[in-house]
C-alpha cells in the first residue's frame, strides 16, 4: 500500500487556514507600516510605536491620568455596552414578538421603523449626550444601535416559524399562551441569536463614537479622544487596536453562541 | 350494492368467499349507495360540510358538500384527485379551520376549535425540533398539566409501542423519516383521542418504510381500537388499511361515492378482488384529473 499524502485531510486545511491568515496580517502591517513611513507623520504612528504604547498601556495604564489602568478603561465601555445591549434586548424582544404576530401591529408600526432604522446610531450621540447626561448618553447611542437589527430579526423570525407546528400544538390541546411560550418563542430563539450577533457589531461601533463626545473619564472612546487632544497618537492608536481586538472576540464569542443554540434548538437559520 | 367479498383465515392460507353478484360491471360500481351501519356508534358526525376560500382577487370553492358519520372502532379512508379539498376537510375535523357553513359534531356536541379528543397526525411530521423525542411525545401531557413523573412514564410506554425505545433522548434531526412518523404517532396516541386523523401521514416516506408503517399502524389500530380517518393519496393503501373508502370528486368537491371494506386483515394485495376494486377507483380517479 502506498501512504499518500491528502490534501483534504483536516489538518492540511486547517494549516493552509492558518498560514492563510498569518499572511494576511503581516501584509496589513507591512503595508500600515509603509503608510505610515510615506505619510512620515506622527499623527500616523508606525505599527511598531503602537504596539510599544500599547504594551506601555497593559504594563503601567494610562500615561496621562496615572492610576487608570487598561482594564478599568475597557470595562467602563463594556459595561456601557452591556447596559445599552440589556435595554434593546428587553424592549426588541416583546415589541418584535408582538409585531411579528400580529399583522395590524407591523403595519401601523414599519413605518417608524424604516424611518428610523437606516439613521445611522451615531448621528444621535451629540442630541443623546444632552438629552441623558453624558453617562447615559452612549448607553442610549448603543441601544438604538442594538435595538433596531435585532428588532428587524425577530419580527422576521416570528413571520418565519412553521404554522404547522403551531397547529400540531392547537390539536394537543394548548391555549394560546401556551402556543406562545411552547412554541412560537422557542422557534424564534435563534433568530434572536442572529439579532444579537449583528447587534453587537454594531454597539462596540456606537460605544466608541459615543464616547468620543463625552467630557468626563470614560471608556476606551473617551481615552482615544483624550490621547489624540494630548498629541500621543501612538497612545490613541494603541486604543484603537484594543477596540478592534475586543469587537473581534465579541463577535466571535456570539458566533460561537449563536452557533451552540441553533444546534440545541434543532434549527438551522442559514 | 355493497362488495362483500371477505378474506377467511382457512389453514393459514386465503380463500374468498363472495357472496354478491359474480359479475359487478362499472355501472353498479357507480351506482352503489352508502349504507350506513347504524347499530355501531358514531363518534364524530360532518353535516353538509361547505368550504370557500377567500384570497384577494377571487374565492375557490374547496369543498362543496361533505357529510360523513364517523363510527367507533373504524378506520375511514379519504381519497380523492389531487387538490379536491381532503387537507381542508380534515382541517376542519381538527377544529382548524372553520367551514363556511354546515357543521361538525363530536360525540353530539358541535365542535368549533381544536382539541385534545381530535389528535392529529402531519404529512411533514410537524414535530418540535428543539424538544427530544420523549418531550415531543409528552407536549400535550405538559399542555394539560400532568406531573412530569407521571408525563415521563406514560411518554416511555407509547415510545415503547411504536418501537423508539432506544431513542427516546434523541433529538429529532438524528431520526429518519419513519422513525419521525412514529413519534408524531405516539404523539397523538398519548393523548387518548377519541378520533386521530392523519393526512398523508405515509406520504413523505419511500415504499419500503410505508409498508412497514402500514403494518404497525394496522398492529395499533387493532390493539387500540382507536377510529381513525386516513387520508391518502395511495388508492392501494386505502383498500389495504381502511374499513371504508370516501372516494371524492374534483374540486369543488363532492362525495362520489362510499365504499364499505369488508375483508379481513392482513389482506392479500394481490388478490383479484383487491386489485378490480383498485383498478375502478383508479379509473375514476383517472377521470377526475385536472391536469389529464
Ligand atoms: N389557504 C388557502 N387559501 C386559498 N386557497 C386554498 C388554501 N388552501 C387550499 N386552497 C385551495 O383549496 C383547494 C383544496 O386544497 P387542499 O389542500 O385541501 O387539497 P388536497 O386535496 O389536500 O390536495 P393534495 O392532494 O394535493 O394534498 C386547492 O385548490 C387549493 O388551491
Ligand atoms: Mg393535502
Amino acid at each position: 500500500m502506498k501512504l499518500r499524502y491528502d490534501v483534504h485531510n483536516k489538518y492540511h486545511r486547517f494549516a493552509i487556514r492558518s498560514a492563510v491568515t498569518v499572511a494576511s496580517l503581516i501584509i496589513f502591517i507591512y503595508v500600515w507600516w509603509i503608510a505610515a513611513m510615506l505619510a512620515n507623520k506622527s499623527v500616523l504612528p508606525t505599527p511598531y510605536r503602537a504596539f510599544e504604547a500599547l504594551l506601555h498601556l497593559i504594563k503601567d495604564g494610562d500615561p496621562v491620568q496615572k492610576g487608570r489602568t487598561l482594564w478599568s478603561l475597557i470595562w467602563l465601555s463594556i459595561l456601557k455596552l452591556g447596559k445599552g445591549f440589556g435595554l434593546a434586548f428587553i424592549t426588541a424582544l416583546p415589541v418584535g414578538l408582538l409585531l411579528g404576530n400580529f399583522k395590524l401591529f407591523r403595519e401601523f408600526f414599519s413605518p417608524w421603523i424604516e424611518m428610523m432604522r437606516p439613521i445611522a446610531p451615531i448621528a444621535w450621540a451629540p442630541i443623546f449626550v444632552i438629552l441623558f447626561t453624558v453617562g447615559n448618553g452612549p448607553v442610549m447611542v448603543v441601544f438604538i444601535g442594538i435595538f433596531f437589527p435585532l428588532l428587524t430579526n425577530i419580527i422576521f423570525g416570528v413571520q418565519k416559524i412553521d404554522r404547522t407546528l403551531v397547529d400540531a400544538a392547537r390539536t394537543l390541546g394548548a391555549s394560546d399562551w401556551q402556543i406562545f411560550t411552547k412554541v412560537l418563542a422557542p422557534s424564534a430563539v435563534p433568530y434572536v441569536m442572529n439579532g444579537i450577533k449583528t447587534g453587537l457589531g454594531v454597539g462596540w461601533m456606537c460605544i466608541v463614537a459615543a464616547e468620543l463626545y463625552n467630557t468626563t473619564l470614560s471608556g476606551v472612546g473617551y481615552y482615544i479622544k483624550f490621547m489624540i487632544d494630548c498629541s500621543r497618537y501612538d497612545y490613541a492608536f494603541a486604543g484603537i487596536i484594543v477596540i478592534g481586538i475586543l469587537g473581534f472576540l465579541t463577535t466571535g464569542l456570539a458566533e460561537c453562541l449563536s452557533r451552540v443554540v441553533s444546534k440545541r434548538m434543532g434549527v438551522d437559520i442559514r | 350494492m355493497f362488495i362483500q367479498s371477505c378474506f377467511q383465515k382457512d389453514g393459514g392460507r386465503h380463500t374468498i368467499t363472495k357472496t354478491d353478484d359474480e359479475n359487478q360491471d362499472e355501472h353498479s360500481f357507480a351506482s352503489e349507495i352508502y349504507k350506513g351501519t347504524s347499530k355501531e356508534e358514531t363518534v364524530m358526525k360532518v353535516n353538509h360540510l361547505r368550504v370557500v376560500y377567500h384570497t384577494d382577487d377571487n374565492e375557490t370553492v374547496a369543498v362543496e358538500d361533505f357529510s360523513l358519520d364517523i363510527e367507533k372502532g373504524k378506520l375511514i379512508s379519504i381519497v380523492g384527485p389531487s387538490g379536491c379539498g381532503k387537507t381542508t376537510i380534515l382541517r376542519c375535523l381538527a377544529g382548524l379551520l372553520q367551514p363556511t357553513s354546515g357543521e361538525i359534531l363530536v360525540n353530539n356536541k358541535k365542535c368549533v376549535s381544536p382539541g385534545s379528543d381530535r389528535g392529529m397526525v402531519f404529512q411533514d411530521f410537524a414535530l418540535f425540533p428543539w424538544r427530544t423525542v420523549r418531550q415531543n411525545v409528552e407536549f400535550g401531557l405538559e399542555i394539560a398539566g400532568v406531573s412530569k413523573g407521571v408525563r415521563k412514564e406514560r411518554a416511555l410506554k407509547y415510545i415503547k409501542a411504536v418501537g423508539l425505545e432506544k431513542f427516546a433522548d434523541s433529538r429529532i434531526h438524528e431520526l429518519s423519516g419513519g422513525m419521525k412518523q412514529r413519534v408524531g404517532i405516539a404523539r397523538t396516541l398519548i393523548m387518548h383521542p377519541a378520533v386521530i386523523l392523519m393526512d398523508e401521514p405515509f406520504g413523505a416516506l419511500d415504499a419500503q418504510t410505508r409498508n412497514i408503517m402500514q403494518e404497525q399502524l394496522i398492529k395499533i389500530f387493532e390493539q387500540s381500537e382507536k377510529t381513525i380517518v386516513f387520508i391518502t393519496h395511495s388508492v392501494d393503501e386505502a383498500l389495504y388499511l381502511s374499513d371504508r373508502v370516501v372516494l371524492l370528486s374534483k374540486r369543488p368537491s363532492i362525495i362520489h361515492q362510499i365504499i364499505d371494506i369488508p375483508w379481513e386483515r392482513p389482506r392479500n394485495r394481490a388478490d383479484p378482488e383487491f386489485t378490480n376494486l383498485r383498478k375502478k377507483i383508479l379509473d375514476y380517479l383517472a377521470g377526475q384529473n385536472v391536469i389529464g
